[in-house]
């Protein structure tokens, strides 16, 4: 019952997701310039990070329960470090050596496979409308599992309008995507960052 | 070198003083009908001062760009004037219909935000997926924007931003002060900043449901219309309006003299790039009368030209059709061209072909403009204020 109910919030409220996780993974998937299976690879990354994000939040709306969940809501600062934790990791990305192969390739922890998943981990970790739906479900339970389970199919709901992003493969042939691909990851970067700081400034 | 220039120009689309007046006709006659909208002659000398040096002015332009075919040279004279003068106009209407230059909540929930075409590329997705949109205004204002965008493009295309932005002539101007550039190569990776910019408009205004590019980054806030600032959210995109304003459209335009906020910072530049296949003029290199000599490349005000398209025999997707390149190639190489047609073969007509349109677009945004700001001068000189 909780899986199905998870699985639906996810498939309702999926497209905003999408809508979240874009802006992040779009520029990454245009920057790498793999062709579909590549991305839909890199989308698992960065999914299982984004799967490791949820379930850090079912563990903490499973121990804070209902009451602590709309203290976590007004926690911004702790989102707001979040943010600028992912602005930092976009504008290296971005704009690191702009010009050469692959700027994260020099910097050995960042490589292909851990920096999509680092990625999907600090997007988990945002408070995006669907989410916080979630979120609220899923502190009602109680049960450490069940709000685990719940936050699981929520993902696999979701997740169904993140998979098709890999078409962005059939571009890959046109080298300016590209560079458009890992400037926009760099601005996108500046953009959390503004928010990050706004959030702290906030909190 | 000059001379030459203008020897080789000529032979593309100069003419005679009698050929350039009968060429101007049409113009003369269009222009007459805009700068009057239609209505009588106005009497009062302080209504129709205005007009009449608006009309000599726009009409001199189109003669003396025909009869010497410096087309870059005459243009840039007059969507300079009009960039300067749409600040002038823009603002004193503003400040007489809203109070001031501010725009408050108030102003943005009545709807009250004034015309950009810069809302096109943000409220597309939005509007699919949530039916509403994303700006302040009605359904009415944002349809008439797009009709007019498409009109505008499939006669131009990205031939918008050197002849019809109202912002375009801003950055321009500032990048004829300095005579010698003292920055002279920007890494080609930069001209995709604006695409970049693009996709990151684009996917958070689909993201968080607001113009991100209006609330964050448009650098021409600093001399139209800014938020009320009531928050520390507001200062801090006060103070990146200014910076951008600053960085992009006056100090590197004068370091560089290019084009910096059109070439490599402007989504709307690389929106009408994306969408200039439905438009049916380019700009071609004639390889076989280029020498290599790169000329074309030194000059181009947006980044459009390197060594690559010159081989091509092509501008890039940027081109803005703005003619500097036509008018300092010595051999006479690049033309504006109409597509599947013989590169070379009708440099000529596909030249007039463009340039009517164009300077019609130039002079329908910029009449209302330019009388505009000579009205103010005369209501300031007259009655000692700006203001009505
Ligand atoms: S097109 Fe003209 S200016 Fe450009 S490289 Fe060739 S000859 Fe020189
Ligand atoms: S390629 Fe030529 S016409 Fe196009 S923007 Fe550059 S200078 Fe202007």
């Amino acid at each position: 019952m909780d899986f199905v109910k998870g699985l639906m919030l996810g498939l309702a409220s999926g497209a905003v997701c999408a809508a979240y996780c874009g802006p992040v993974l779009i520029p990454y998937l245009l920057s790498r310039g793999g062709n579909i299976l590549n991305n839909l690879l890199t989308i698992l990354y960065f999914m299982a990070g984004r799967l490791a994000g949820y379930l850090l939040f079912a563990v903490l709306a499973w121990a804070a329960g209902m009451a602590a969940a709309a203290s976590i809501k007004s926690e911004k600062a702790v989102f707001g470090v979040i943010y600028i934790v992912l602005a930092g990791a976009m504008i290296f990305y971005g704009f690191k050596r702009a010009g050469g192969d692959c700027a994260v390739k020099r910097a050995g922890f960042l490589c292909s496979t851990t920096f999509p998943a680092v990625l999907g981990f600090l997007t988990g970790l945002n408070l995006c409308p669907p989410f916080l739906l979630a979120f609220t479900e899923a502190a009602r339970m109680g049960v450490l599992w069940r709000s685990m389970l719940f936050f699981a199919a929520f993902f696999v709901g979701t997740s169904v309008y993140i998979l098709p992003l890999a078409i962005l493969g059939l571009g890959r042939r046109i080298e300016a995507l590209r560079y458009v691909g890992r400037l926009a990851a760099g601005v996108m970067g500046v953009f959390y960052l503004y928010l990050g700081i706004l959030s702290l400034k906030g909190a | 070198m000059a001379d030459n220039n203008r020897v080789d120009q000529k032979r593309r689309l100069g003419t005679s003083a009698v050929k350039a007046i009968l060429l101007t006709l049409p113009i003369l006659l269009l222009t007459g009908l805009m700068v009057t909208g239609g209505q009588p002659i106005p009497k009062e000398a302080i209504r129709l001062i205005p007009l009449a040096v608006t009309y000599l002015f726009i009409n001199s332009i189109f003669f003396l760009l025909i009869y010497s075919g410096r087309i870059s040279r005459y243009r840039t004279i007059l969507f300079v004037t009009y960039a300067a003068c749409f600040i002038l106009t823009f603002t004193t209407n503003l400040i007489e219909t809203r109070g001031s230059m501010i725009l408050t909540q108030e102003n943005m929930v009545k709807g009250e935000t004034p015309f950009c075409p810069m809302v096109i590329p943000m409220v597309i997705i939005p509007a699919a997926l949530t039916k509403t949109i994303i700006f302040p205004g009605s359904m009415a204002s944002i349809g008439s924007i797009l009709v007019a965008w498409l009109g505008v493009t499939i006669a131009l295309g990205r031939g918008w931003c050197s002849w019809g932005c109202f912002f375009g002539g801003m950055d321009e101007g500032f990048s004829k002060i300095a005579r010698q550039p003292v920055i002279r190569n920007i890494n080609r990776k930069w001209t995709y900043l604006s695409f970049a910019v693009l996709l990151v408009i684009v996917l958070t205004s689909a993201a968080t449901l607001s113009p991100t590019y209006c609330e964050w980054l448009c650098p021409f806030k600093a001399v139209t219309e800014f938020e009320e600032i009531t928050s520390a959210k507001v200062v801090v995109q006060t103070v990146i309006f200014f910076s951008l304003f600053t960085g992009l459209v006056v100090v590197m335009p004068i370091l560089t003299k290019r084009r910096t906020q059109c070439g490599l910072f402007c989504p709307m530049g690389a929106f009408q790039s994306l969408t200039n296949k439905l438009n049916v003029f380019d700009v071609r290199v004639d390889t076989n009368k280029c020498t290599q000599c790169n000329l074309c490349v030194k000059s181009c005000p947006v980044f459009a030209l390197d060594e690559e398209s010159v081989r091509k025999g092509r501008a890039r997707v940027t081109c803005s059709k703005c003619g500097k390149c036509i008018e300092v190639c010595p051999r006479g190489a690049i033309s504006f061209h109409i597509k599947g047609t013989d590169v070379g073969g009708n440099g000529r007509t596909a030249q007039l072909m463009f340039i009517y349109p164009a300077f019609l677009l130039l002079a329908i945004m910029g009449s209302g403009m330019i009388s505009g700001a000579i009205y103010r001068v005369l209501l300031l000189i007259t009655t000692g204020s700006i203001l009505k």
